[in-house]
């Protein structure tokens, strides 16, 4: 549905995409995961015809946005970062007014606009103006506004900013049931991992405009199950001496946190747990919990971007 | 087709609502009637020949040299830079429809809104005719239409520098600037000899409403050079618009 091969956006000297290339299929959720300037905005902007390719080719439902951009545009809904509407209008008239330009007309432009905005939880709303709306209010709008022709693609550039956790949980669910009972192919990006961890069927990996990863939560968390984690509890604010002497008596173990009472391990391997055992049993020190830990995607982020994807891979 | 006259409902529906367009309006009016008025009560050619209202009015008064060059700026001024300070502009180009249709549709919203300026300056002299007064009809349609053309041409020129960033101070400006040139360059240079002179008496836009349109004639060059040149700025502007898809 989402086709992306080697595509490039050069700004002047700054590369902000290099050489992308992935598959969004119909019915399935691709988060973006990244750092600000990752290129993820400049990524969906491209695929939402705002901007062209450096280099590279990208289609949507088999419409080339090069060489076909409207028909791509019309199989797309797209939210950007920061939507907006003009603020004079209100939310009913802004509705009919993009629908009006995605071409629907008269019965079906009410029907669809109320439809959406049903869905979407706004329907007591449409004589509001756009101004007068709460942010998450407005991102719902523009969730509508994507939505109204009822494309087979959707882009959705940051669509969590703004909402508060209750409508986060909503609107997750929704992005889902979007996906996989209506089959639309949808890409979305966030540089809130929990929410990418949640939503996606896979994650893409972007840093500095390269991809670092791409596979399902599974898939990439594997990556670092090689090495366990495991958290200690300490009594009496003994982290600080244990953190600089572990990395010198086991050479591999990471210190991923520490805290006054407590430190996040990262073993070099599976048969240091014992030996740390056995260690821990002649020290001072009083561990009162000792929990292995799954890696969570916020490591795999951290190791990605840190060892510019070669580590995990 | 229906994407279009969403776009063009909106841009008109979006000037009927703005109250500073309504200020702006009403400034021109009083502005323009206070102009009717000395016209008729100062002016000694007018005076002696009512007939020539028309020519004084549409050709070479006040209206033509001041007001005119700087109030379509003020309408187009946010046409395409209060889309690019909103954020707005993102969502609209990436609609399914082309980049043409929403500057056409932009200038046609503003051109129709603009009729309301020229109404209002129509019905002073439809008040005048029918409190008695022998009017040229012919030389008032004449003058009408040709300042309806040169407004054609300023609100293209407006548009175009609406487009240029977010700044609205600069829209209004700047294509108030680039107005006031049109009309003062070939002004000032049409005495000149050789090719220049040539250039500016034949770009001379008072002349082409003093003596075309408000003597009563249809001038099919005046017509010409106004629609061509605000085809110009339409162009222009649509390059501006279609230039961040360009490859760098």
């Amino acid at each position: 549905m989402i086709r992306v091969r080697g595509l490039t956006k050069r700004y002047g000297p700054i590369m902000a995409v290099r050489d992308l290339s992935f598959e969004v299929r119909p019915g399935e959720v691709l988060g973006f995961l990244g750092p600000n300037g990752a290129g993820k905005t400049t990524t969906l902007r491209i695929l939402g015809g705002f901007l062209p390719p450096s280099a590279g080719e990208a289609a949507v439902a088999g419409h080339d946005l090069t060489r076909a951009s409207i028909p791509a545009r019309r199989a797309t809904g797209y939210l950007p970062e920061n939507f907006a509407a003009p603020p004079e209008l209100r939310v009913g008239e802004y509705l009919r007014f993009r629908a009006g330009l995605k071409g629907l007309g008269g019965r079906a432009r009410r029907r669809r606009c109320a439809e959406v905005a049903e869905l979407l939880g706004f329907g007591d709303r449409l004589r509001q103006p756009f101004a007068a709306l709460s942010k998450g209010f407005r991102q719902r709008v523009g969730l509508a506004d994507a939505l109204l022709a009822d494309p087979p693609a959707l882009l959705l550039d940051e669509p969590f900013g703004g909402l508060d956790p209750l409508q986060r949980v909503e609107f997750r669910a929704f992005l889902l049931r979007l996906a996989h009972d209506q089959e639309k192919a949808v890409l979305f990006s966030s540089h809130v991992l929990p929410e990418v961890g949640q939503v996606a069927d896979r994650i893409l990996v972007l840093d500095r405009g390269r991809m670092l990863a791409c596979g399902s939560r599974g898939e990439l968390l594997a990556r670092l199950e090689q090495a366990p984690r495991l958290r200690l509890r300490l009594a009496g604010g003994a982290a600080a001496g244990l953190a600089a002497a572990l990395p010198e008596a086991f050479p591999g173990l990471t210190v991923l946190a520490a805290e006054a009472d407590g430190l996040l391990l990262r073993l070099a391997d599976a048969g240091q747990v014992s030996a740390l055992f056995r260690w821990l049993a002649g020290r001072p020190e009083e561990v009162v919990a000792f929990q292995p830990e799954e890696p969570d995607l916020e490591e795999l982020f951290r190791v990605l971007v840190a060892g510019g994807g070669e580590e995990a891979a | 087709m229906r994407a279009f006259a969403a776009l063009l409902r909106r841009e008109i529906f979006s000037l009927l609502v703005t109250p500073s367009v309504y200020l702006l309006l009403g400034v021109w009016y009083l502005l323009n009637g206070i102009l009717f008025v000395y016209a008729l009560d100062f002016s000694p050619e007018v005076q002696s020949d009512l007939s020539l209202l028309p020519q004084y009015f549409f050709g070479s008064s006040l209206l033509v040299w001041l007001l005119l060059p700087a109030f379509p700026p003020l309408v187009t001024l946010r046409l395409l830079a209060e889309e690019l300070r909103l954020g707005t502009l993102e969502p609209l180009l990436t609609a399914p429809v082309s980049d043409a249709a929403v500057v056409l549709a932009k200038y046609l919203g503003a051109s129709l809104f603009f009729l309301l300026f020229w109404g209002g300056v129509l019905f002073l002299f439809a008040v005048l005719s029918l409190l008695g007064a022998p009017l040229d009809w012919a030389r008032v349609l004449g003058g009408f239409s040709g300042a309806l053309l040169c407004s054609l041409l300023f609100l293209a020129v407006g548009l175009f520098a609406s487009s240029w960033s977010g700044n609205l101070v600069l829209a209004a400006g700047g294509g108030a600037a680039i107005n006031y040139l049109l009309l003062f360059l070939p002004a000032i240079a049409e005495n000149a000899a050789g090719p220049v002179g040539a250039v500016a008496r034949a770009a001379h836009i008072p002349n082409m409403l003093d003596r075309g349109f408000a003597a009563g004639l249809l001038d099919s060059y005046a017509a010409a050079f106004f629609l061509g040149l605000a085809g110009l700025f339409l162009f222009l502007t649509w390059v501006r618009l279609v230039s961040r898809r360009w490859v760098p």
